[in-house]
C-alpha cells in the first residue's frame, strides 16, 4: 500500500486521471473528503506547499507537486519522474521599459519564492533586499515597495495586464512524481512499479 | 526575550522513564560490545579536524582555541577517535576493537547522542554490522537493514559522463534509466539478494565485483531483513565502499560502512540513541 500525497486543484485531477487511465477504476474523492482509499493506494488531498513536507516527513510515500515548490522548499526528497505538466516559468519582471540592471549597489525584489530568488541572486554575486510577500507580488513595483518581482508565469497575461514584463527566465518547472527517500528503499518494487505505469502513460502522451 | 524554562531549539533534554531508557540502551550497548572485546573512549567535545568528516563546513559550530586556530564542537565521532587512537595511543595500546557512547552537535544547536564502534584495521564490515543486530535484538528493535556500496556510483559516474554524484545524492532514476542501458537499469531496480546474480551476470566486471561484495554481506548477516541500495550514496564524507543503514518508517536507527584513514582501512557504525529512545518510548505507550 502506497500513500499518495495530491494538491489540491488542477494537478490532483490529472494525476487521478492517470490513475485511471492505468488502473482502468474510477478515482474521485467524496465532496469535501481529503482522504481516499483504494485498495493499493491511499491518497491525500493537501495543500501544494505542503506536498512535499508530507513526502519528507513519510506521512506520504510519495506526492506530485510542482519543480519551483521544491526548489523553494530544498526538502531532500527523490525526484522520480517530469511528468510534463503544469508547466510554467519562475521570471523575473519588472516595470514595462525597465531593464534589469545587476550593477546596482542593491536591489529591491518582491516574491512570494525568498529561497529561488536568494540564490539567483547569490550567484551573480548581487546584493538584493527581499520582500516577501503572499499575494498580489505584481502590485510591488508599480508603487515602488519594489524595484522587479520574481513570480510564476505561465502565459504573462497577469503581468502584462499590471504593466509589467518579463526580464529574465530563472527556471522552468513542471509537476515531478516524488518520493520519500525511505520509502523508496524500503517499499522499492512498489514505488518502480507505480513510477514505471505513470512514465508510460506521459510517453504515450509525448506520442500522441 | 528567552523564558527562563527555554532550552535551545534541537538541544536534548531526557528525565525520568526517558532518561531511563536511554540509559537502558546506552547499557545494552555497553554490555554487548564489552563482551565482544571492545574497549570505550572518551574524546574531546572541541576538534581540529572535524571538516575532515563533515560534507557541509556550514554544520559545523566553530570557535576558537586561544592561539585564535579554529576548531569546532564535535560533529562526528569517527575521524577523531580514530586519529586519537593511530597517533596519540599509538605507541601505548595495541587494542584495535573501540566504542563511544557520546553526543555529536551541529549548527546552530542540535544535539545528537550515539553509541558508536570503530573496528581499525578490519575490512569486513559484517563484522560490526552484526553487533547492530544483536544490540538490536536484545532491544527488541526491528528495522530493515539497507545495504549499498559507495563505489557503485562512484564506477558508474567515472563510466558515464552525463550522470554526476549528485544524481545519487537525489537518486535521480529517470536520468540511470534514460541511459537505457539494460545491466544499468537492473541495478537501480536490484532490491533483493536472490535479484544479485541476474545482474551480476550481465553488468561490467568492475560493478560485478562490488555486488558480490554486497551479496557477501547480505549472506553474513545475522538478519533475514535486508535490501540493497546500489545507487544510495551516503552524506559522510568517509566511507569508501560497503556501507549500511538500519531504518524504520522515516527513521534512520543506526549506519555505518568501511573507510580509510591514510593507509589503514577500518570498519565502524553508529547508532542514533535519539531516535531508538523515541521508538521504544512510543512502543510503551
Amino acid at each position: 500500500m502506497l500513500t499518495v500525497a495530491l494538491p489540491k486543484g488542477r494537478i490532483a485531477k490529472e494525476t487521478l486521471e492517470i490513475f485511471e487511465t492505468i488502473f482502468g477504476d474510477s478515482f474521485k474523492f467524496d465532496d469535501r473528503k481529503l482522504i481516499l482509499e483504494t485498495p493499493k493506494f491511499r491518497f491525500l488531498l493537501v495543500r501544494n506547499q505542503d506536498v512535499a513536507t508530507y513526502v519528507y516527513h513519510q506521512a506520504a510515500d510519495i506526492g506530485v507537486v510542482g519543480l519551483d515548490t521544491l526548489e523553494e522548499q530544498g526538502l531532500d526528497v527523490v525526484r522520480l519522474l517530469d511528468l510534463r505538466r503544469g508547466i510554467c516559468k519562475v521570471a523575473i519582471g519588472m516595470k514595462k521599459g525597465e531593464k534589469l540592471d545587476l550593477t546596482k549597489p542593491e536591489l529591491k525584489v518582491a516574491s512570494k519564492m525568498v529561497n529561488i530568488t536568494k540564490r539567483y541572486f547569490e550567484e551573480r554575486a548581487v546584493s538584493v533586499e527581499i520582500i516577501k510577500l503572499y499575494g498580489s507580488i505584481e502590485l510591488a513595483p508599480l508603487i515602488g515597495l519594489a524595484d522587479m518581482i520574481v513570480d510564476i508565469v505561465e502565459t504573462g497575461t497577469t503581468m502584462k495586464q499590471n504593466g509589467l514584463e518579463v526580464v529574465e527566465d530563472i527556471m522552468t518547472s513542471s509537476t515531478y512524481l516524488i518520493a520519500n527517500k525511505n520509502s523508496y528503499i524500503a517499499k522499492k518494487d512498489e514505488v518502480l512499479d507505480i513510477y514505471e505505469k505513470i512514465r508510460d502513460v506521459i510517453q504515450e502522451e509525448n506520442k500522441a | 526575550m528567552i523564558l527562563e524554562h527555554e532550552i535551545p531549539n534541537g538541544s536534548k533534554l531526557y528525565f525520568g522513564k526517558s532518561a531511563k531508557l536511554k540509559r537502558h540502551i546506552e547499557q545494552v550497548a555497553s554490555e554487548i560490545l564489552d563482551a565482544n572485546g571492545y574497549e570505550e573512549i572518551v574524546t574531546p567535545i572541541f576538534s581540529y579536524h572535524q571538516h575532515k568528516s563533515i560534507a557541509d563546513e556550514r554544520e559545523l559550530i566553530r570557535i576558537n582555541d586561544e592561539k585564535n586556530n579554529a576548531l569546532s564542537l564535535r560533529a562526528d565521532s569517527t575521524i577523531d577517535v580514530v586519529r586519537i587512537i593511530e597517533k596519540r595511543l599509538g605507541h601505548n595500546t595495541k587494542e584495535k576493537k573501540w566504542f563511544y557512547i557520546q553526543p555529536v552537535f551541529t549548527y546552530p544547536t542540535t544535539e545528537q547522542y550515539q553509541v558508536g564502534v570503530e573496528f581499525m584495521g578490519e575490512k569486513n564490515l559484517s563484522s560490526v554490522m552484526n553487533l547492530t543486530v544483536e544490540i538490536f535484538e536484545k532491544l527488541e528493535v526491528k528495522s530493515l537493514i539497507q545495504i549499498s556500496n559507495m563505489k557503485i556510483p562512484q564506477l558508474l559516474v567515472e563510466m558515464f559522463d552525463a550522470l554526476e554524484i549528485d544524481d545519487f545524492r537525489h537518486i535521480n532514476i529517470d536520468k540511470f534509466i534514460n541511459l537505457k542501458e539494460e545491466w544499468l537499469t537492473k541495478l537501480v531496480y536490484l532490491q533483493y539478494i536472490e535479484q544479485v546474480d541476474e545482474v551480476m551476470a550481465i553488468a561490467p566486471k568492475a560493478i560485478a565485483d562490488e555486488l558480490l561484495k554486497m551479496k557477501e554481506l547480505c549472506e553474513q548477516m545475522q538478519c533475514d531483513n535486508a535490501v540493497l541500495a546500489p545507487m544510495y550514496y551516503a552524506k559522510m564524507l568517509y566511507y569508501d565502499e560497503l556501507y549500511f543503514r538500519s531504518i524504520v518508517e522515516n527513521e534512520v536507527y543506526a549506519r555505518g560502512g568501511r573507510y580509510k584513514n591514510g593507509e589503514l582501512t577500518s570498519v565502524g557504525f553508529a547508532i542514533y540513541t535519539d531516535a531508538l529512545c523515541e521508538a521504544l518510548e512510543k512502543e510503551e505507550k
